[in-house]
């Protein structure tokens, strides 16, 4: 009868120990390998701050405008004669009010501007949290936050709020920032530009700066949508208005947008034709969520397919591909696979040895040992199979079976 | 790394906004006090005793308001949080890697794939309600959620294992075990052994015995020492926590959590799906690539077009353990990956070159030559193939 052994070593055994645990404590490279994995989330920390300082903008915006209208308001009623006294009473009244309702909204704006530096704040704090001993949950977090990414960009809002509020990790995503976007892409969708055209305005030194032609494409779509409803004198009066200011810089598209109007939009002509198509609708949406990305200082790409494609490229072997593959490679599974397709193998500069049998590393510690028909395997696997089968090894690939002596220690460098 | 700085500079950038929230509401409050005042003369000139000149009053409140100069004021500090603004930016570009994407190759994912890779995940991780909601707001088809019903069927078992009823996984358990014998696994010996030891905590030995008759004896063969020690328990009934076994794993809430994990091993094993979800892998392999392939992008500047056609990324790539699925060998004299027709051969003293440098160096098998790690002649005949 066997009973679980009771701890009887000595007391040098056990400082012994605890001196070999000390030395297998995470080295110092998983800790640059955590560093540099930090330096990854520029987006995480830029996007909450654009959005902050936006608000801030627009709020002192709005304090300005508002005082510099009661001040003239107030010189107005100063240079004008012959104010009665209940039109003075009136004025100030409205002015009093008006002035009301700034402090009004300046306490909200205030309000939402903490809300969102407490945002960033949050941001920061997370990334502070990452460490070794937290490491595992904290990697799951960066998970479901590249998926609500992902989420988001594709419009997928309902799934992305359900999870950040499954996962409670609606300070680390994105999900308010989106919602403007939504509101355009929606209408967009819809065949509406007014909306997107209100966000250019709103953004309107951005897009300059960036040389950003978003406005033009939106333009050129409106006069499009008239010329298709035969309202060729408004097209006109269109083009003269908004889209000759493009003439400078855009000539070639403004010269072939003009032409339609010697075509009917059902054109076969073929330059034309695409024109008229409904897909310039989803090419506009594509645009703004471009255009959207770079205001905020998010990647193009969702983080979610930016992640997958280094990944993919650094687990990418020759191997991946063959049919014993072990299914704890995600490269075995289809779907993998076929996004693999298009990328770089990876490279690698030294050998590797997975024992086939118990798929760990081979090492200095479990080194590569060889039958004599040259199949290898780990000291640690045979030595097991020789101790359960009286010195017996059977090669699990092939059936050969040898003797436990027969085996040599292969060096790999 | 160091967050501290950026710290600093964020408290500065909130500290600035306070400070200039709090200016605009004291100029807009002295200008409401203004106007509330001169409101109030105006409507006392009403009175007849006191007449008031409202031009007078209007030139006042004009001086006055431009004293205040409540426009500089608002500028003044919108100055300085303005400054904080654009440092803090520029701080965290400097700190981070501000552009992760310059890596990326111009492919585009087949957005069907990447969902269903999305959807499989949701539904292995037990979150089926998440999965369902992105599937229909996809608009992803049915087939999107095959994987839905089998990994019910595995959370259905492991809910019931939390509230301590092995059923459902004991069935599930024997109606594979001839699967989960052919991959050496012992989990239903675990299940069984783990349904005796409840009986048995609950007093009863008659139906333990019971128990251990039917359904531990068959597995006796195979498992005789785990037999014995389950069976000498029988002799510490109603008091197992004063026995031998009271620190054995038999009874520990761990070995519970170590059951659960090995039958999602296995169930996810005959599903053909790996034990951690392949997207968590393969993102995670990610975030480990990603930070060498940048600083590469960034030497190579210029060099985008080849980027965009590589076969093999340019660099090596150093992944953890936990994604070391296959075996690699690099030949360490030609520094190039073996293949099937330029094997890793193993040299009579236990060095492994691969073939053709074996060839070369032997002059096709003509002459022996020095082991390039050791001082051993080697002949180049009697290599032998090697197999990982």
């Amino acid at each position: 009868m066997e009973v679980d052994a009771i701890p009887n070593g000595s007391a040098s055994e056990t400082a012994m120990e605890n001196a070999a645990a000390a030395t297998i404590s995470p080295t110092p490279s998983k800790f640059s390998g955590l560093a540099e994995s930090l330096k990854l989330e520029h987006q995480f920390l830029r996007v909450p701050f654009e959005h902050y300082k936006k608000t801030i903008r627009a709020n002192h915006r709005v304090a300005e405008k508002e005082v510099s209208a009661v001040i003239s308001s107030v010189t107005d009623a100063a240079d004008r004669e012959n104010m009665s006294r209940e039109e003075a009473v009136h004025h100030f009244t409205s002015l009093v009010s008006r002035l009301q309702g700034l402090k009004r909204k300046l306490e909200e704006g205030n309000r939402t501007e903490q809300m969102q530096a407490q945002k960033c704040r949050a941001r920061l704090d997370h990334l502070e949290s990452a460490d070794a001993d937290n490491l595992a949950e904290w990697n799951s977090t960066r998970l479901k936050r590249i998926l609500v990414d992902y989420m988001l960009r594709m419009s997928y809002f309902d799934t992305a709020v359900k999870l950040s509020e499954s996962s409670n990790i609606q300070d680390l995503v994105d999900i308010d920032v989106f919602q403007e976007a939504k509101k355009v892409i929606d209408a967009l969708q819809n065949k509406e530009i007014a909306p997107a055209l209100s966000w250019c305005s709103d953004n309107k030194s951005r897009l300059k700066k960036s040389k950003s032609k978003f406005e033009f494409q939106l333009r050129l779509q409106e006069f499009i949508e008239l010329v298709r409803a035969d309202k060729n004198m408004q097209a006109i009066t269109y083009a003269r208005k908004y889209l000759a200011p493009w003439g400078a810089t855009h000539m070639k598209e403004l010269q072939r947008v003009m032409a339609t109007l010697a075509f009917k939009s059902s054109t076969e002509c073929a330059i034309y034709k695409v024109l008229f198509e409904p897909k310039q609708w989803d090419h506009l949406v594509d645009v703004f969520r471009q255009e959207f990305c770079k205001i905020y200082g998010m990647t193009l790409e969702p983080l979610l397919n930016i992640y997958l494609q280094a990944g993919l490229s650094a687990l990418k072997t020759p191997y991946c591909y063959e049919d014993d593959c072990t299914k704890e490679d995600p490269l075995s599974q289809e779907s993998f696979r076929k996004l693999a397709v298009p990328l770089p193998y990876s490279k690698q500069h030294h050998s590797k040895l997975v024992c086939y049998i118990t798929k760990e590393l081979m090492d200095t510690e479990n080194p590569p040992q060889v039958l004599p028909n040259g199949y290898v395997y780990s000291a640690k696997a045979l030595e097991k199979m020789a101790k359960e089968n009286s010195g017996k090894i059977t090669c699990p690939r092939t059936g050969f079976v040898c003797s436990y002596s027969e085996l040599v220690k292969a060096y790999i460098s | 790394m160091e967050l501290d700085s950026i710290k600093d500079a964020f408290d500065r950038v909130t500290k600035k906004q306070k400070l200039s929230s709090s200016k605009s509401h004291e100029v807009v409050d002295q200008i409401h006090l203004e106007l509330e005042q001169v409101l109030q003369k105006i409507q006392l000139a009403d009175n007849p005793e006191c007449p008031v000149n409202l031009k007078s009053v209007f030139s006042e409140l004009k001086t006055k308001l431009k004293d205040i100069a409540p426009l500089t004021q608002l500028e003044s500090t919108q100055k300085e949080l303005n400054t904080a603004l654009t440092k803090y930016p520029k701080l965290v570009e400097k700190s981070f890697n501000p552009d992760i994407s310059k890596a990326y190759r111009n492919v585009d994912f087949d957005r069907h794939t990447v969902n269903q890779i999305i959807a499989s995940h949701f539904y292995r991780q037990g979150m089926f309600e998440l999965g369902d909601c992105f599937i229909s707001e996809a608009g992803e088809s049915e087939s999107a959620a095959s994987m839905r019903s089998p990994f019910q069927e595995m959370y259905q078992i492991l809910e019931a294992m939390k509230s301590r009823n092995l059923d459902p996984a004991l069935n599930w358990a024997l109606n594979n075990s001839n699967k989960l014998n052919e991959c050496g696994s012992d989990l239903l010996l675990k299940l069984h052994s783990m349904q005796f030891m409840e009986i048995l905590q609950n007093g009863d030995r008659h139906d333990a015995l019971k128990y251990a008759r039917t359904y531990l004896a068959p597995l006796a063969s195979n498992h005789l020492a785990e037999l014995q020690k389950l069976m000498a328990c029988l002799l510490w009934t109603g008091r197992l926590d004063c026995s031998p076994y009271s620190q054995s794993q038999l009874l520990s809430v761990t070995n519970w959590e170590n059951v659960a994990e090995e039958l999602i091993r296995q169930f996810c094993n005959f599903l053909g799906q790996s034990y951690e979800s392949p997207l968590g892998v393969t993102v995670a392999a990610g975030v480990q690539g990603l930070p060498p392939l940048l600083k590469f992008m960034n030497v190579m500047a210029g060099k985008k077009q080849e980027w965009q056609s590589m076969k093999q990324l340019p660099v090596p790539v150093e992944l953890g353990r936990e994604f070391q699925f296959h075996s690699i060998f690099v030949c360490p004299v030609s520094k190039e990956q073996s293949t099937e027709e330029n094997p890793p051969m193993l040299m009579l003293c236990g060095h492994v070159l691969c073939k053709q440098s074996i060839m070369k160096m032997s002059k096709n098998s003509t002459k022996s030559f020095k082991c390039p790690y050791c001082p051993t002649d080697i002949d180049a005949t009697r290599c032998r193939q090697l197999y990982f």
